[in-house]
């Protein structure tokens, strides 16, 4: 029998792997372990190899598809094996996985084990089950039916046309492009209209990406200020991950900036001593970031209320430290994770950062090297940026912006003197972390750069 | 290419295979100088004598059976029953022997006969001489069941039908008799089991058989008028029925009218129907299926009776509206 | 005491040790089914012929390899009378792939075309136009065999005995039918079921001859049927033989015999046809007591052996059931 080959998981958060190319054609042979294909997840690229060996019977997808996890992408089997004509979705394994839990889910001993939660996000859905108009008892053709199920269309949200409002194909399909055609309120209708606007290209700032008026305007004026020439690049990948990510996070966190300023005097000493040290360890030469980050750690530890995340309605204090380092890669911004900072010593940070921002770049960074984190750091240092507000890396709840190190005059006891001085820029979410307690960590990691030797107590 | 008419084209198959085979023969009753009730063989005792045109007795039971007995030593008769009605009394044979000699022999013995017989009304011959009982025929395993429309069809499937080593039932409907269309001269073969579309078209699949055929096509010119688009498909064979060929039409139009002279209660249209809706063709329909058949009534005899007893070409053009949901 | 027999001068030994022999496999075949039906091993149902060994052995014994038969649902003795294996029949009873017709035909289809054994039937009456139109086939393809059609008496009743018959006699085709009247179709006794004695009589409505033969009679069986196959053979048309003769057993496996008297049974059980035979073999010195035991015994163990090879035969397989629909 054909084996299925499916959309790995690759990380907790992923949803939709996105093809970047194949590496064998229909009717290749495949061994076990060579490289089928390149996927994107929301965090990585990454090649994905066989599990079976055969000829590669079919695929379903092409470059640049998105396929959800577990939906399958192709077939492996012997050569004139029967597979489905279009893509079967998802996974016989995978849903064999569901049927597992479901039947799990009735054992009566689990549900004493898991207690009143459980019960309780079961019968939440069971409720929602219950919302839903049952599709059973719509009256819709077969073939409505069916582009209801490719559409993802809940026949109980389109009005048919037949007899007795039976609902027809084309009724789905009406819906479908209503959808897809934008919602606007009467007066952006009226505006487009007026400036030929055509709606479809138009983004909503709305609910449900509701038109409104300055929408329109705004959207003429970016068609006017881009003209009609110019380069045009299809966003995806990593870049697509970005923009998501960072409108996702500015869009459902609200977002409050804190700036310090810190003197860096003893953290330039403090890494004057640790240069020879550390490079003849590691081969590395340290650098402010992991001093950084080792103070974040100091100071997060501490302050443990910035340490959390929002999960549904309920905080999440972080046992762990985990913390993100924004890097810069050629197609965008990376975010690799370095585990338990405030368990390692400056050696090991920066020998596992320097890897890590390598790998970043060379975009070789694995899947669980890229999640966990519960606090980033950012850093702009090497470039002329005092200070800015950086945008939350969600999950988590905070970010820490690092500017340049500048010599300023400051004032000493009396004396103006110059001292290398160096912006830090907290960016929290005002949901879950108050502004108090978010000054207080601030102040804390301010304290700990200026006396590095606290981080040694 | 030259026109004959469906009589003149079952004929000719006929003549051109015996003088090609000597073991091809036909026995009928009236078959010989009378040249069959509806004149199918006439001229045939002359060229070919009384051997091989054979006159039977009025013996519907014995002319079946012995048909059977010798398709079952070596010959490869073909049997004229004046109507198709009479199948009643040759269905023993047609049912219980022919059919099923090869099976219940272990695959051994075959019976190469075909049963050609006239059906369908419009002739005003009423209730005893108009049926349409093709489905009872098409339910038995080890026969074969044919239906042409047209000229070109009908030489070309019985043809196919002679050559066949299983007993073979070929189903002449008399209104088609006079039908022409352009013949080839030579003899040639359509393979049993290929369905033909008669026309193409976007909107809605008819699947009709016989005489119905020539009325769906009258009915897809009307529609075509309001700019309604139907394909006219004929399965041609019954048994074995070209599925893929209708399966593809309804998954094209998403629509489907079945339209067959035969009572529509049991008729090999509910056949048609079911073989869609267990099709994957079925997620593509988006109409209910349109049964269209005769009334459950024996044919009458008065001429308009009769006309209304069975569907005619505007029935066929509501019935394509109704599934296109034109109220 | 039972009635000696006139045996016919032209006889060998060898010939006459065969017929008794075939006779004693007849009889033991039937008891051995008899059995294994009431032990449950074989399924269905089953016509046993016992006590009628004589008319299948005798009728067949004058004709040529090349002849061909038609037999009843009572025909396993026309089968082994016609040369079939009994390996291979017993194991068909016991629905094995080695049997005739691979286990799907069971007691009622038996058949072996192939040897001019054209089947048994289920349907009574059927034989009739099968066997007229396999002698259709030798009289176009002068093949120069003739078609003995075995039948009951209750068969002379079916519509097809009279159309089979009349269609044979007016094509002077080489046909004989073959009554053996054994008293009862299932429970009906022949004298209240037709208003005539004989069934040879109805031969006269044919313009073919009737004759009656002594069916316990092996000598007199040959002797009338040898007349009538001969006079297929030269062209002249059919006959009819009717041999009187009684079976033994019930009509099926669920006959109680309601219909008959013991008395009855009895008095046929005293013609016993094989005895007789025995009898007038011993008494004319072509044979000693020790060699028909010898005969006897042979042909018992030879019913033993075909129940083992049966035993030890494959069960058709669910992949087979749809094989052989179809030529």
């Amino acid at each position: 029998m054909a084996k299925e080959i499916f959309m790995p998981k690759l990380s907790s958060t992923m949803q939709v792997g996105t093809l970047l190319q194949w590496y064998k054609n229909e009717g290749d042979s495949v061994d076990v372990g060579e490289p089928l294909f390149e996927i994107m997840t929301d965090k990585i690229n990454i090649e994905v190899e066989s599990y079976e060996e055969g000829i590669l019977l079919k695929k379903y997808f092409e470059e640049d598809d998105e396929v959800p996890i577990n939906h399958v992408v192709g077939y492996i089997g012997e050569a004139g094996e029967k597979v489905p004509e279009s893509a079967p979705g998802e996974s016989g394994a995978a849903k064999e996985q569901e049927d597992l839990s479901d039947s799990r889910e009735a054992q009566p001993d689990d549900l004493a084990q898991q207690g009143i939660t459980e019960t309780t996000s079961q019968e939440a859905s069971r409720d929602s089950a219950d919302s839903q108009p049952s599709a059973d008892k719509i009256r819709a053709t077969p073939a409505a039916r069916r582009v209801s199920r490719e559409e993802n269309i809940p026949l109980a949200t389109v009005t048919g046309s037949g007899p007795n409002g039976r609902i027809h194909q084309n009724d789905v399909m009406a819906f479908v492009s209503s959808k897809t055609s934008a919602k606007a309120t009467p007066l952006a209708k009226k505006v487009a209209q007026a400036q030929g606007q055509d709606l479809q290209g138009v983004t909503g700032t709305g609910a449900n990406g509701k038109i409104y008026r300055a929408d329109v305007e705004n959207a003429k004026q970016a068609t006017l200020a881009a003209g009609t020439g110019g380069k045009r690049i299809k966003m995806e990948g990593i870049r697509k991950v970005v923009a998501q990510r960072t409108l996702q996070s500015k869009t459902t966190a609200p977002h409050v900036t804190l700036t310090t300023e810190v003197d860096m005097s003893e953290a330039i000493n403090l890494r004057k001593q640790l240069l020879g040290m550390i490079e003849q360890q590691t081969g590395f030469r340290i650098s402010y970031t992991e001093i950084i980050m080792k103070a974040v750690a100091f100071s997060l530890k501490q302050h443990p209320n910035v340490n959390v995340s929002l999960e549904g309605n309920e905080i999440v204090y972080k046992e762990d430290i985990n913390l993100g380092l924004a890097v810069a890669a050629d197609n965008g911004l990376m975010v690799p994770v370095v585990k338990h900072v405030d368990q390692k010593g400056l050696s090991s940070l920066t020998a596992e950062c320097k890897r890590l921002g390598k790998a970043a770049r060379d975009n070789q960074v694995k899947p669980d090297e890229m999640s966990g984190g519960t606090f980033t750091v950012s850093n702009l240092g090497m470039y002329a940026i005092d200070a800015f507000t950086p945008v939350i890396n969600q999950p988590e709840s905070a970010i820490l912006g690092v500017g340049r190190i500048n010599e300023k005059p400051v004032g000493i006891d009396g004396a103006i003197e110059l001292r290398p001085m160096m912006v830090l820029s907290l960016s929290f979410d005002h949901r879950v972390i108050d502004g108090a307690p978010a000054a207080a960590f601030l102040t804390e990691l301010k304290e700990a750069l200026e006396q590095p030797v606290k981080l040694l107590v | 290419m030259r026109e004959l008419t469906y009589l003149e084209a079952v004929r000719e198959a006929m003549s051109q295979e015996m003088r090609q085979n000597e073991d091809v023969f036909i026995l009928g009753e009236d078959i010989g100088v009378y040249g069959g009730a509806f004149g199918v063989t006439r001229g045939m005792i002359e060229e070919f004598g009384p051997e091989r045109i054979r006159n039977t007795p009025i013996s519907e039971a014995a002319i079946s059976g012995t048909a059977v007995g010798a398709a079952l030593t070596g010959m490869r008769p073909i049997l004229e029953l004046q109507f198709s009605d009479f199948m009643t009394i040759a269905m023993d044979n047609m049912v219980n022997q022919a059919a099923k000699i090869r099976y219940m022999y272990g695959g051994k013995g075959k019976v190469p006969m075909v049963l050609r017989t006239p059906a369908g009304s419009g002739t005003g011959a009423a209730a005893q001489h108009s049926q349409s009982l093709e489905a009872w025929m098409a339910h038995v395993p080890g026969l074969k069941v044919v239906q042409p429309s047209t000229a070109y069809d009908a030489k070309g499937l019985l043809k196919a039908a002679i050559d066949e080593d299983n007993p073979v039932i070929f189903y002449e409907h008399k209104l088609c008799y006079k039908t022409k269309s352009d013949v080839p001269e030579e003899l040639y073969s359509i393979p049993l089991g290929q369905a033909d579309i008669k026309r193409e078209g976007s909107d809605v699949t008819i699947v009709a058989t016989a005489i119905m055929v020539h009325k769906s096509l009258e009915a897809a010119v009307e529609l075509e008028k309001e700019g309604i688009s139907v394909e006219v498909i004929d399965p041609r064979t019954l048994v074995p029925l070209d599925t893929d060929t209708i399966i593809e039409s309804v998954k094209k139009t998403s629509r489907l009218v079945v339209v067959h002279e035969a009572v529509k209660r049991g008729g090999f249209g509910g056949e048609i129907a079911s073989v869609i809706a267990e099709s994957e063709a079925f997620d593509y329909l988006d109409a209910p299926i349109k049964r269209l058949g005769g009334k459950a009534v024996p044919i009458p005899y008065n001429p308009e009776l009769e006309k209304s007893a069975i569907p005619g070409v505007d029935d066929i053009v509501a019935a394509v509206k109704e599934t296109l949901n034109h109220r | 005491m039972t009635s000696l027999l006139n045996l016919p001068s032209h006889l060998k030994k060898d010939d006459l040790t065969a017929l008794l022999k075939q006779m004693w496999q007849i009889r033991f075949f039937e008891e051995k089914v008899d059995e294994f039906f009431a032990k449950g091993m074989i399924h269905g149902t089953t016509h046993l012929a016992v006590g009628q060994e004589a008319s299948a052995v005798g009728s067949i014994a004058v004709l040529e390899e090349r002849d061909k038969i038609t037999s009843t649902h009572r025909g396993h003795g026309h089968c082994i009378a016609k040369g079939a294996e009994v390996n291979r029949m017993m194991a068909e009873l016991f629905g094995r792939t080695t049997g005739y017709c691979k286990g799907k035909g069971g007691s009622m289809h038996i058949a072996d075309v192939d040897k001019g054994n054209l089947g048994a039937n289920g349907i009574v009456g059927g034989g009739f136009a099968i066997a007229t139109g396999a002698a259709l086939t030798s009289q176009m393809k002068n093949e120069g065999y003739v078609v003995l059609c075995f039948f009951g008496d209750g068969a002379s009743n079916e519509g097809s005995f009279h159309e089979a018959l009349n269609l044979a006699s007016i094509w002077k085709l080489p046909v004989v039918f073959i009554c053996e009247n054994n008293q009862y179709g299932m429970s009906g006794p022949a004298k209240e079921m037709m208003n005539i004695e004989d069934i040879a009589a109805r031969a006269e409505s044919y313009g073919i001859p009737g004759k009656v033969v002594d069916g316990n009679d092996v000598f007199d069986v040959m002797n009338g049927v040898s007349e009538a196959v001969d006079r297929a053979r030269n062209g002249q048309g059919p006959s009819i033989v009717e041999a009187k003769t009684y079976r033994w057993k019930g009509h099926s496996k669920s006959d109680a015999k309601k219909y008959r008297t013991r008395e009855e049974e009895q008095e046929w059980r005293a013609k016993d046809p094989i005895a007789r035979l025995r009898d007038v073999l011993i008494q004319e010195g072509l044979l000693t007591d020790e060699e028909a035991a010898e005969i006897k015994a042979a042909a018992k163990k030879e019913i033993e052996d075909s129940v083992e090879f049966s035993k030890q035969s494959p069960m058709p397989t669910i992949d087979d059931l749809m094989e052989d629909i179809y030529a």
